[in-house]
């Protein structure tokens, strides 16, 4: 729930243009320091002092409103987001995406609905023979 | 660390004779594209394009769902709707009557005594309507799945649009699904399956 007085006051702190953007996308403003941005695009922000709990962390999505998703959050990056981890994967290098050989270079969203989406198939033989029904002519 | 390396998909594509490409049942692959995929052609489908859009959004935005909450799924749905979730802020208000609502949240084990209520609640809802089936249970019987008393999947009963894994699934999980579910109804395409009969 914002108020007035603070949607102005953080309009005053983050410029016009930022407050376009903000309030296009999370309908509210917010003004606080730049955290990291991860490799899909999305924007990290905290601020630690001024807002409530559990709203101290947020993310400016790369995507635009309403197309952005909580799966193009990278894992790193979500395990910071939901509090899971004190340190931000810029900081932690456990976090960081791209230390294992077997990652893959990068990150991909949730394809449902999308042409990558996964659709079930069989690589077993069938066991039943369909045939095609034939009308005995009268 | 593993040292596997990333195997692409092409790898295992194959090919006929003629140099096209195979699905793995040995028809030659065709491209279609998607209907998000297709392009806008002159000036009514930009019209009627918008005019999804504005449905679109109202129908996504004021998402009614009937709670069908039948075993421990239903106290995730319930967490989804208290403060540290909010459900209210994105517009879900949960009816009690099926005439009222547009989604129903199958929520828990669907039982063989129950799936004639389910059928006959999912057919009291107005159009258009959609079904999210949450946890194992719902999904595909789960637990229960050997039971002689229980429905194996509610996908049996009614058509299910979004199928949330978990058992039970958390509240998160049931609004990501919730907002896959939006992401369907933002690509549905109304006024412009109707013009292009």
């Amino acid at each position: 729930m914002s108020t007035v007085l603070r949607t102005l006051r953080n309009l005053r702190r983050i410029g016009l243009k930022d407050f376009g953007h903000q309030m296009q996308n999370i309908g509210d403003t917010k003004a606080g320091t730049l955290i990291g941005v991860d490799r899909f695009g999305n924007k990290y922000y905290e601020n630690m002092e001024e807002e409530l709990p559990l709203r101290t962390r947020w993310v400016d999505y790369k995507v635009n409103w309403p197309e952005f998703q909580p799966d193009q959050i990278e894992p790193g990056w979500h395990a910071w987001i939901s509090y899971m981890v004190d340190t931000p994967p810029t900081v932690d290098k456990l976090l960081q995406p791209g230390q294992r050989t077997w990652e893959i270079p990068e990150h991909r969203p949730n394809p449902t609905f999308s042409r990558a989406a996964f659709k079930t198939y069989s690589t077993t033989r069938p066991k039943l023979s369909a045939w095609t029904p034939v009308a005995a002519p009268r | 660390m593993s040292t596997s390396s990333v195997k692409s998909a092409t790898a295992l594509e194959r090919q006929s004779s003629n140099g096209q490409g195979l699905t793995a049942s040995g028809k030659v692959r065709k491209e279609v594209p998607l209907p998000s995929q297709e392009k806008k052609e002159g000036a009514m489908q930009y019209v009627l394009t918008t005019l999804d859009q504005v449905t679109n959004w109202a129908r996504q935005s004021s998402l009614w769902p009937m709670t069908f909450g039948l075993a421990c799924c239903a106290v995730e749905m319930m967490h989804l709707s208290t403060p540290r979730y909010d459900q209210d802020r994105l517009g879900i208000i949960f009816r009690a009557s099926p005439r009222q609502s547009d989604v129903m949240i199958v929520a828990g084990t669907l039982t063989n005594k129950m799936a004639p209520a389910l059928r006959q609640v999912y057919d009291q809802m107005p159009d258009p309507r959609w079904v999210i089936s949450m946890g194992s249970c719902a999904n595909g019987g789960g637990y229960y799945h050997y039971s002689y008393s229980v429905v194996r999947g509610c996908d049996r009963i009614v058509p299910v649009d979004v199928y949330v894994p978990g058992c039970p699934p958390t509240s998160e999980a049931l609004m990501y699904g919730i907002f896959q579910l939006q992401k369907k109804m933002r690509h549905t395409r109304i006024t412009r399956m109707w013009y292009r009969r």
